[in-house]
């Protein structure tokens, strides 16, 4: 088995692409450096990341083959689903083979699993508009930790940046340890120092009983259905949901 | 009276009001403003009675001089009464808002004193947001009837969505039920609304910049189950409201038994199954193709309780079934029962490079539970049974296969039924499901 291994960055995943066409070998699986698996039959590989061979592949796929397969692909790199990467490589080599045509190919392996992946990843990224909560802690930051299933915080950075561009937010992914700081100009992605995080656990926001208040209150007890709630709103949420503690 | 007093009555008053959404509208945010709206609607939360939570829905005021029969908030009900000042709805929609708890507001009110007074606020509540605070997230603003379309085109000029409810899907209900209420004052205004709707769009065809009236369009509520109307007289209504004043939504609301006035029927539960029904066969009029006498008529004036509305009328439709997959129309496909959009699309646009089979459709995700018994993959008919219309139906209702007793025996509240028994107002396996997802 050929196992490839690059640095878990889109541009690293890119380059490995570029390597399974002009490299030694094409690889049997893909993975992000971490997940370190290695059998003595195996002969591994290690993908240095190179920006340029990326782009070259990145425009190529939008050349050769859409747009929607390079968003198809960014999405389903960042479900950090096992496997993906394999998924991703062997969908974009089937892709540069078919065309634009490969969206098409429904029940091909490759294609359903970075479709899933990908589609994962957008269910996610919308539901968190709606479920991610800021708090308003001193200096009017407002500040909102999570910690998504996917690797979803550049997809969501975006919409806030556009509804919330009036005040200073700090979105929190506290699982991989990543932050989107908007400082009213402009958005950067970052580790977070842990000063806003024990700030957080230590202030009072009055909103947040109000908000709770109206949560309980809007509900008709006659129809009170926890299994509906829980299928629109998975527990996993629940640990950052103000309404919910 | 402090504000978490005011925030909770008014928050219980305004309960039954069912539209949340926060669709339709995509309304930019300005330079130094705050909020936008997004198109395909934003929940934020759910309540426990699984109801999505998009906006913060509350009335002005609860004092009401109205005494509606089927109305938690009419003049004669004993329940505490308050009212926020439009400042303090600014407020509470400003701080929710930046907190992400909220995609906007929808604002209702009770009477209080006149139907143009209490509009009058609610408009001054509007203006502050949008005017003062720059804000320009999704508002829902709900018409009092009889107000003066003066004040409601302003209302519409500040809102992205507004609506004026129907209430009772006839005018003999609305006679017996809120005799103070017509149905010429309820009509009238969404005439007005959806001609100036029309109006506005005309203007924006030539003038990029006029401004907006009601982007997200309007929509209407009606109370399910607190008169005496057929599941027909409801669907056909509706679809007139859609295809006459072009409206987005009609929401269905389950009565829930808020009094004891011998005129409204005494229910121990709000009838919640007929309204799980009347919003799949609304899906069916909107997205589906589907018209209102096709799912039912003067013989079968309401929906069976068994079987959902499209598998309904694809029994009793047999002869135009089965149909091949890999032929079919995309309007036909989705009269399939157990095909909605999503798998009728992606079966158009895989058999496009492949031919499809059984297995095929699998893959793609197609819930082949009760779609088997009406398609056939390559002329291949997957049920090896005749046609037949009866045979059919027993096994839609029943489920058919081994392990759907065992999923229906892990459920306690589930008995087994034997074929011929009539069962009584329960839920197939199917309806669980589909009442989670709201997908037909």
């Amino acid at each position: 088995m050929v196992n490839y291994y690059y640095d878990g960055t889109f541009d690293g995943l890119l380059t490995s692409v570029y390597e399974s066409y002009y490299g030694i070998a094409l690889p049997d699986r893909v993975f992000r450096t971490k997940n370190i698996q290695q059998s003595i039959w195996d002969k591994n590989i290690d993908i240095v990341t190179d920006s340029e061979k990326a782009s070259k592949v990145y425009e190529a796929i939008c050349k050769k083959i859409s747009y929607d397969a390079l968003r198809n692909a960014y999405h389903a790199y960042l479900s950090e689903l096992d496997d993906i990467d394999t998924y991703i490589l062997k969908y974009l080599r089937f892709g540069f083979k078919m065309g634009k045509s490969v969206d098409l190919y429904l029940t091909s392996e490759e294609v359903l699993k970075v479709h899933s992946a990908a589609k994962k990843v957008r269910t996610e990224s919308h539901l968190l508009l709606g479920l991610l909560r800021f708090k308003k802690l001193k200096g009017d930051i407002y500040y909102a930790p999570y910690s998504p299933v996917h690797n979803i915080t550049f997809l969501i950075s975006g919409h806030f940046v556009r509804r919330l561009s009036d005040q200073f937010w700090v979105i929190h992914d506290t699982k991989r340890s990543l932050a989107a700081v908007y400082n009213k100009v402009e958005c950067v992605f970052t580790d977070l120092p842990t000063e806003l995080q024990y700030q957080s656990a230590t202030t009072d926001d009055e909103f947040e009983s109000l908000w709770k208040k109206y949560f309980n209150s809007i509900c008709i007890k006659d129809r009170v259905n926890p299994k509906l709630q829980k299928h629109n709103m998975p527990a996993r949420y629940w640990k950052y949901l103000v309404e919910k503690q | 009276m402090d504000l978490q007093k005011k925030l909770e009555i008014l928050s219980a008053a305004a309960k039954y009001d069912v539209s949340c959404s926060s669709s339709g509208s995509n309304r930019k945010n300005t330079k130094g403003g705050l909020g936008n709206a997004a198109s395909c609607g934003i929940c934020h939360s759910w309540s426990d009675d699984g109801r999505c939570i998009s906006l913060l829905k509350i009335l002005l005021s609860n004092y009401c001089i109205y005494d509606c029969a089927y109305c938690v908030n009419r003049a004669s009900n004993d329940v505490p009464r308050a009212a926020f000042t439009p400042q303090e709805v600014a407020n509470l929609t400003i701080n929710f808002y930046r907190r992400n708890y909220i995609e906007g507001l929808f604002l209702s009110s009770a009477v209080t004193k006149n139907p143009n007074h209490t509009m009058e606020l609610m408009y001054e509540s509007i203006r502050l947001l949008r005017q003062d605070f720059k804000f320009n997230g999704y508002i829902h603003v709900k018409v009092i009837p009889g107000a003066d379309f003066s004040l409601i085109e302003a209302v519409g000029k500040l809102a992205d969505r507004i609506s004026v409810n129907i209430e009772l899907p006839s005018e003999k209900g609305l006679k017996l039920l809120a005799p103070q209420k017509d149905k010429q004052s309820i009509i009238r205004p969404m005439n007005f609304i959806s001609s100036k709707i029309d109006e506005r769009k005309e203007e924006r065809k030539v003038f990029k910049s006029a401004p907006l009236f009601v982007p997200g369009g309007q929509s209407t509520q009606l109370i399910v189950g607190a008169t005496q109307d057929h599941d027909i007289n409801i669907l056909r209504l509706s679809e007139n409201l859609y295809k006459k004043y072009k409206l987005k939504r009609v929401y269905y609301s389950a009565y829930v038994p808020v009094s004891k006035n011998p005129l409204l029927p005494d229910l121990k539960t709000p009838p919640l199954l007929r309204e799980h029904r009347l919003y799949q066969a609304d899906w069916l009029l909107r997205f589906y193709g589907f018209s209102a006498n096709e799912l039912l008529d003067e013989h079968n004036p309401n929906f069976d309780t068994k079987l959902d509305p499209k598998a309904n009328w694809a029994v009793n439709n047999i002869s135009l079934f089965p149909v091949e997959v890999n032929r079919a129309e995309y309007e036909m496909l989705l009269r399939v029962p157990g095909i909605g959009v999503r798998s009728a699309k992606k079966i158009i646009m895989a058999r496009k490079v492949k031919s499809l089979s059984f297995d095929d459709l699998k893959k793609l995700g197609v819930v082949l539970k009760r779609a088997r018994f009406f398609i056939t993959c390559n002329g291949k008919y997957f049920f090896n049974h005749d046609m037949d219309q009866f045979l059919i139906k027993q096994n839609l209702i029943n489920g058919w296969e081994a392990n759907d007793w065992e999923i229906i025996g892990k459920n306690q509240e589930w008995e087994q039924i034997s074929i011929f028994s009539l069962i009584p107002e329960k839920p197939t396996l199917q309806d669980r499901i589909m009442s989670i997802t709201g997908e037909i």
